[in-house]
């Protein structure tokens, strides 16, 4: 076997007992497809009084069902989003680090795929408990090649999630607490993310402040482009996201590295 | 061929100051003190290739934390180590591959799935082929006697079998040095006696170097030919565990609940003291450099009727009291030789 498909066995494995182990989680994935239900029952009535009382078929340019449908997607992202944070956190807190850093496999390679294995399990579910509703109010989603550009951006989109939380729980090697920054990272993924509603709706200040912003990468490009495809804005999305994700991955590196030699591993 | 050398390792840290009260606490949220806290001031230890060390103190002595250096999880804060030939907080991805861990009370295994899911993941993290891998994990699954839990939750296994399968994990590679980290803490005595003939067959067969602390004077005794005390970061006394076990394991304690209406013998066997710890109960200490516990067991079996007998070994802050007192003289890592 050679070193390269060692390697691919190797975080390929990690990846599939991620997935063997979330699928255990069942009343988990229950009650977050039960909430978005809640969350998008309450979107749906509120984006129809909003249509109504506009007087318009579209705002800037979405129609009703596509609003509805990307509120589906970017929540379906949201949702599938593990909490990095408290895992890295509890890990070093209660000294389980220790059985992360004993092996031959990179820390942070380890959980990108762990990451990436229960994000990707978690938006199935997701996204099938959110289609459960928008369907039944909206209609169908016929949004053609739309179903290829949403796939072809969310490999980016966790990967920038993850790189953007990561960033954030490596702090939990130096830092005793690193709840407070995940949740300003939460709030604003929120907000300037676009999960709410797509950036052409803010105002035009706001919208340029976050196309320079990493947070788009994440919910507003895959939800954009599944509910408008346009091939030209696809390729620029994937290299902004891709960019943010390199970027963002020399960031990480340099905070592990300097934080491995801080870390201190508690317990016996 | 040395499996580890350790020279002058110091680990300090930094530990946040909480002094009590409101005032205190808000003083300390704006103008945090700091105190350093030395967890290992300056070992000095080297280890040969095969050899099975036990490595012991008192809780906070130092023990995993220099564990964890030597694992290459915490950068020491000066001195050196080298760790099968290499350095293990510089290189400790390489170091990976050629040694095994097993914190007894941190699990490996993932607890939702069964052991065989993690045995898997093992293999493809350690790069073993796959015929390599299956037959290596038949050959520890009869040998360990795992059969039957290879396909069960490891929530649903008891801490024994649970352990039987972190430890057979950690063997799976082939270690050349295997850190064991108080493998036995919690378990029953017949688990502990299985797991320690366990560890004792892989070093006989595989010549895999074992470093193992624990608080059980037993796992020592029983799996070590060599004993390292350390205490406040040093290490206090380093000799083979035969002496250890001659000038300081000398004494056990028995105790005895009676039946109704018996007593203890008017006369007791020389090396035996007794102290009453409760109704019909009672605490033996006995000297084992005077009387055979065998001969003192079978000197109370013949005259009274015994409801109910267990065997301790002593505490194993007695054993460093002991080695502090004196009673035992084992060579300074500083002028010793391994």
């Amino acid at each position: 076997m050679t070193p390269a498909l060692a390697k691919w066995h190797k975080y390929r494995a990690v990846g599939i007992i991620a997935v063997k182990q979330q699928l255990h989680y069942r009343v988990d994935f229950i009650v977050r497809a039960l909430f978005l239900l809640l969350i998008l029952f309450i979107f749906i009535h509120l984006w129809r009084a909003a249509y109504a009382s506009s007087g318009s078929e579209t705002i800037e340019g979405f129609a009703l069902n596509q609003i509805i449908w990307y509120l589906v997607f970017a929540e379906a992202v949201t949702m599938a989003c593990p909490q990095l944070c408290v895992r890295i956190e509890e890990e070093v807190k209660q000294g389980e680090v220790a059985v992360r850093l004993i092996r031959p496999i990179a820390y942070n390679g380890f959980h990108y795929m762990t990451y990436l294995a229960e994000a990707g399990l978690r938006f199935i579910v997701q996204l099938a408990a959110g289609s459960a509703i928008a369907w039944a109010y909206m209609g169908p989603p016929l949004f053609g090649w739309g179903w290829a550009g949403l796939a072809a951006l969310l490999p980016g989109a966790f990967t920038v999630a993850f790189l953007l939380n990561l960033a954030v729980a490596l702090l939990a090697f130096c830092v005793e607490e690193t709840r407070g920054m995940e949740f300003v990272l939460q709030k604003l993924n929120f907000t300037v993310g676009g999960m709410l509603l797509p950036l052409e709706l803010m105002p035009d200040w706001l919208e340029r402040v976050c196309g320079w912003l990493p947070f788009q990468a994440v919910l507003y490009f895959p939800a954009r482009m599944g509910v408008a495809f346009d091939g030209g804005r696809l390729a620029a999305f994937l290299l902004t996201q891709w960019g943010w994700a390199a970027a963002l991955a020399v960031l990480c590196a340099f905070i592990y590295r300097r934080g491995v030699r801080k870390l201190n591993v508690n317990g016996g | 061929m040395l499996a580890l050398e350790v020279e002058g390792l110091v680990k300090t840290f930094r530990v946040k100051r909480k002094p009590e009260g409101f005032k205190a606490s808000v003083r300390s949220l704006l103008r945090p003190e700091w105190t350093e806290k030395t967890a290992v001031a300056g070992i000095r230890l080297k280890a040969e290739a095969g050899e099975t060390l036990a490595f012991l103190g008192p809780n906070g002595a130092g023990k995993s934390t220099t564990i964890k250096m030597l694992t290459g999880i915490l950068h020491p804060s000066s001195g050196h180590a080298r760790v099968l030939g290499m350095v293990p907080w510089k290189e400790r991805a390489a170091l990976a591959f050629r040694i095994g861990a097993v914190f007894g009370q941190k699990s490996q295994l993932w607890y939702h799935l069964p052991p065989a899911d993690t045995f898997e993941l093992l293999s493809r993290m350690y790069e073993l082929g796959r015929a390599d891998y299956l037959r290596r994990r038949d050959e520890l699954v009869e040998r360990f006697e795992l059969g039957p839990y290879m396909q069960t939750p490891v929530r649903k296994l008891s801490l024994g079998e649970r352990m039987r399968c972190e430890i057979a994990a950690a063997f799976l590679h082939r270690p050349d040095l295997l850190f064991l980290d108080e493998p036995t803490i919690g378990l029953d005595v017949i688990v502990k006696r299985r797991i320690r003939e366990l560890i004792a067959e892989r070093n006989r067969e595989e010549g895999t170097t074992v470093f193992l602390t624990s608080h059980d004077p037993s796992d020592i005794e029983q799996l070590c030919r060599r004993a390292v005390v350390i205490h406040h970061g040093t290490v206090i006394f380093d000799a083979p565990v035969e002496r250890l076990k001659r000038e300081v394991l000398t004494c056990k304690t028995v105790r005895l609940k009676l039946r109704d209406g018996a007593r203890l013998p008017k006369k007791l066997p020389d090396g035996v003291r007794a102290a009453e710890a409760g109704p019909s109960a009672w605490r033996l200490s006995v000297d084992t450099t005077t009387a055979s516990i065998e001969d003192v067991l079978a000197a109370f079996v013949g005259h009274c009727a015994i409801e109910d007998m267990t065997i301790e070994d002593p505490p194993m802050e007695d054993v460093i009291r002991a080695v502090y007192e004196g009673k035992a003289e084992g060579r300074p890592a500083e002028e010793g030789t391994v």
